[in-house]
């Protein structure tokens, strides 16, 4: 156990910095006496030796994409592209600030119009902002949006927002963060939405209608023109819930199923590496009638004139533009996560006009996948002590899929966390544990586009091996992991959130 | 193209399904919804190529490193120290999601609850989360957490009260995440001198909420708010935003009443990045932690009795709570955070104060030095300063800012972006980097402004 608290080297040890730039007492002398800090916090006393090595052997206790296949169904857990962590190192963005003039920053402004624009027409969208820094916040933003346009159409009576059962949890905890309440209606039978359910819940106080397509069960919502609708039809608004959208660029978008607003995860679709759970990006694009209530500002540019200095070379002038009077205003301080727009600018110039190549690997793969795990060969079906059922029946499914563990738990009472955990073992991360709610002892698997076919095989394989475990190795699992199955309740019951520092009390 | 490892493979792989075309796997897309035709982008590119075009486009712009910089404003020109950005850049760290199997994850957990130690231990106060997307929401939600603690008891109910100098981006990210739950944003007014009256504040008495910083906006570190939770009382939460750095020289405000102090974190661990990705600091006092926004990590035991870590009261979140959760944060800013984590380990308590003191002596030179340029004025003479202050000028401080970049000097913040009635105002930044050098090219670009006639 490497403690970083247990580093308790000299006084002013560590990292070595000039000295002030005048005496340090006259500096002091500017803070009010009765503001001067009384005692240092206790941070560690560590050099630069020491902390590489603390924080190596933590990484070396951490599974990343690097480390091995990572299924996290709803999260596109793809490779991400070195090249991206190269560029935001250079100083043209690592070492700008958000509130320089507009002709120091021609090149950041650049890059936010292409992806604008690019996003745009992935999406079948008229305007985008980059300014949400998460899909939740993106989810946020443009709710606020759709709230400000009912408001000046005089319909502020509209305080509905509807979701499916299956969407993701931010889906109505952003809608409820604005001030709606949330009417959630049931799936169908075979996981898909239920036409009938929205139609008795759509009303004169309905302000939207927020999904995913493909749903979270992996399944293409195929009436999802006749959901817009029956939601436009009763006054309210679409909203797209980007999580899914690696399963159908170029196939079809958000615009053509008659969406009015979606948010995009640039750190799933467009490979912003998630970084343990953050940063992320999350830019909404919407239809004409909501670009006024749009986030400020957005990037814009006009043929460059005579006078403007040369810019980027491409004969534009790149500005910041302010949305106006009924924009939202901010959801960030600054413009976004200017650094994670960079990485994916540099993911989508990797495949240009043919995005549609990664979606259709996307589904290729997870279709693969599927019909691996679900036709073990003979001889390994014997073996098998109960087949996971299909999450949702359905011949194909797009990007990921859901299975059931619910007939082994049945049998041996190994539970769906059991099968996971015992992954872990095997060398993968888990997938998606009981996600969507809709699905008992759900695992919800998402391999990518970037895993080849010989790494899916040998998922399935493995798999299949697992589900012929002796039941008692798979409930114990882990057992080749860091630490065994961690005590969660223990945890909660006890709340140790930071160091308790009993030592250096002591010492 | 490059990404996909079964580029060629596609029929062998549908074969095996049974499929005989790629378009297959999309026939569940009705006719009427697919997209037709090639997307209008341009050509896939190299990797070679992508990287010449990042460094002709990113190379038309002139960094804070190009010039003698004194822009802040509430993001800082720091130096990072080499090893934050190598170690937390390891793949094991940066490919990882959040760490929902705690078994496989421990490195990260580990790494944040130190991460959550040091921010409490920076604040003063108990409890840390792993991080908020920047200042601006970490105060907007702390309002939001604060309203669910005391609006039962609260005398004026769904009532916050903000300081007048919290910056106009900040208060409408805070107005967006308040109004839908019907919290009234009131205004509490500062003193001609910069400070807040106090006497105004008891206007505030009875509310649930008082937001103010320290140091604020305009770099002002004012005394008088440490009166302010004995005059608030128990029924009102004290949220304070403080510039996370000052904090290695100033009282932090965990020692002087607040309840809850939130902070832009981006001076431990990464540069300004044209506005992010930084990230917010969360840190309260216990009986907030059941309604606070974002992860928290706890130390527990495997099933070994081993020392182990995992998230914890994540029934307060949304993938739990759905629309009763305390805030709709999904994805955060670990990374960041542990890069800060990093950072803020490197330094040591000496290094920190030493930081601290550094950008004292780069203000009060500054300050000095600006001071002796004929024709300008502090705007708050009384104030004491960290990091930045506000000067008044004897013209607009765009055309000061026009003149001092033709100058080669990035001269500081026009203060009539933010509020109008200040267009005459210039918010000058310094920050552990500034040189004499630096000074003596501001001060001369400013007197050459005023000499000039102030055009």
């Amino acid at each position: 156990m490497s403690d970083l608290f247990a580093f308790r080297g000299a006084e002013g040890a560590g990292w070595s910095q000039p000295e002030p730039i005048i005496d340090s007492k006259i500096a002091v002398a500017t803070i009010p006496d009765g503001l001067l800090r009384k005692s240092l916090p206790k941070w560690p006393r560590a050099s630069e030796p020491e902390l590489v090595r603390h924080y190596t052997w933590l990484s070396n206790r951490n599974f990343g994409i690097d480390t091995g296949f990572y299924p996290l169904g709803s999260c596109t857990m793809k490779h991400n592209p070195r090249l991206n962590e190269k560029i935001v190192q250079l100083p043209g963005i690592d070492r700008i600030h958000p509130l320089q003039p507009e002709q120091h920053i021609q090149g950041l402004l650049a890059i936010y119009y292409e992806m604008q624009e690019m996003l745009a027409i992935c999406s079948g969208m008229e305007v985008v902002t980059l300014q949400p820094v998460a899909g939740a916040q993106g989810e946020f933003a443009a709710i606020r949006c759709i709230q400000e346009f009912h408001k000046s159409n005089g319909e502020g009576q509209r305080d509905k927002v509807i979701v499916p059962d299956s969407a993701h949890g931010t889906n109505p905890a952003s809608a409820s963060m604005c001030g709606y309440d949330i009417i959630e209606i049931p799936s169908a039978k075979d996981g898909r939405l239920d036409l009938g359910a929205l139609g008795a819940a759509v009303g004169d106080d309905t302000a939207a209608m927020m999904i995913t397509n493909p749903s979270t069960l992996g399944l293409f919502e195929t009436e999802v023109g006749e959901a817009a609708r029956i939601v436009h039809e009763a006054g309210g608004q679409m909203y797209y819930d980007g999580a899914n959208f690696n399963a159908i660029i170029g196939k079809t978008d958000p615009g053509i199923m008659g969406f009015d607003a979606v948010h995009y995860n640039l750190h799933k679709t467009f490979s912003q590496p998630h970084g343990g759970g953050g940063p992320g990006s999350g830019p909404i694009g919407v239809k004409g009638h909501l670009a006024r209530f749009l986030p400020t500002p957005i990037a814009s540019r006009r043929e460059r004139g005579g006078e403007d200095p040369e810019g980027v070379g491409d004969g534009f002038w790149y500005f910041w533009e302010d949305v106006g009077e009924d924009s939202i205003g901010k959801v960030q301080q600054w413009n976004g996560n200017a650094g994670a727009v960079v990485r994916a600018w540099a993911f989508y110039r990797r495949f240009g006009r043919e995005l549609e190549r990664m979606s259709e690997h996307a589904v290729l793969n997870s279709n693969y996948l599927r019909s691996r795990i679900m036709n073990p060969k003979k001889e390994i079906a014997r073996e098998i002590h109960a087949m996971p059922a299909e999450g949702a029946p359905a011949d194909l499914v797009m990007h990921e899929f859901t299975l059931s563990l619910s007939p082994l738990k049945e049998l041996h009472g190994v539970t769906g966390k059991d099968v996971a955990k015992r992954l872990l073992d095997y060398g993968y991360m888990s997938p998606t544990l009981y996600f969507p709610q809709i699905v008992p002892e759900c695992l919800m698997i998402e391999p990518t586009e970037t895993e080849s076919k010989e790494v899916l095989d040998k998922f399935a394989e493995d798999l299949h091996a697992i589900l012929s475990e002796d039941p008692d190795v798979v409930t114990g699992a882990p057992h080749t992991t860091p630490v065994k199955r961690v005590d969660e309740v223990w945890a909660a019951r006890n709340l140790v959130l930071r160091h308790p520092h009993r030592e250096m009390d002591q010492s | 193209m490059d990404q996909l490892p079964n580029l060629g493979r596609e029929s062998e792989m549908l074969r095996a399904m049974g499929m005989d075309s790629i378009e297959e796997l999309f026939s569940n897309i009705p006719e009427g919804i697919r997209r037709e035709g090639a997307l209008p982008l341009p050509e896939p590119q190299t990797e070679e190529e992508i990287w010449d075009d990042a460094r002709r486009i990113l190379g038309a712009n002139v960094t804070l490193d190009d010039k003698p910089s004194f822009l802040s404003a509430g993001l800082v020109r720091n130096f990072v120290p080499s090893m934050v950005g190598m170690i937390a850049t390891r793949g094991e760290f940066l490919t990882s999601y959040t760490p929902y199997q705690p078994e496989v994850s421990q490195g990260m957990l580990q790494a944040m609850w130190e991460f959550q130690t040091m921010i409490s231990e920076l604040c003063g106060l108990p409890v840390s989360n792993v991080s908020m997307y920047d200042a601006s929401t970490a105060a907007a939600e702390a309002i939001t957490c604060a309203v669910r603690v005391h609006n039962k008891k609260a005398a004026q109910k769904n009532v916050v009260y903000v300081s007048e100098f919290v910056p106009p981006h900040r208060l409408s990210v805070i107005r967006n995440y308040t109004c839908g739950a019907g919290i009234e944003i009131m205004i509490l007014n500062h003193s001609e001198n910069g400070m807040i009256d106090l006497q105004t504040a008891e206007t505030a008495s009875g509310c649930c909420a008082v937001y103010v910083e320290q140091p604020n906006a305009l770099g002002i570190i004012d005394e008088g708010l440490t009166g302010l939770k004995e005059l608030l009382g128990d029924d009102t939460a004290l949220i304070v935003g403080a510039d996370t750095t000052s904090m290695g020289i100033i009282e932090p405000p965990g020692n002087w009443g607040a309840d809850i102090v939130v902070g832009e974190g981006q001076p431990f661990g990464i540069g300004p990045t044209g506005g992010g990705p930084i990230y917010g600091i969360f840190s309260c006092a216990q009986n907030y932690l059941r309604q606070m926004p974002g992860r928290i990590v706890g130390q527990s035991w495997d099933a070994d009795g081993n020392l182990a870590f995992t998230l914890t009261l994540s029934t307060r979140e949304q993938h739990i709570r759905r629309h009763r959760a305390t805030s709709n944060i999904c994805s955060n800013e670990t990374l960041i955070a542990l890069m800060g984590a990093i950072h803020m380990a490197l330094l040591g308590p000496e290094g920190l104060e030493k930081l601290a003191l550094r950008i004292a002596a780069t203000t009060e030179s500054t300050k000095r030095a600006v001071l002796g340029v004929d024709g300008i004025q502090l705007a708050f003479p009384e104030a004491a300063n960290f990091r930045e202050f506000a000067v008044l000028l004897p013209g607009n401080s765009s055309d000061a800012l026009s003149h001092l970049d033709k100058s080669g000097v990035i001269g500081g913040f026009n203060l009539g972006n933010w509020w109008e009635r200040m267009s005459d105002r210039l918010l000058i930044g310094t920050d552990e980097r500034t040189s004499p050098e630096d000074i003596a090219a501001l001060t001369r670009g400013l007197s050459s402004w005023i000499e000039g006639g102030c055009s």
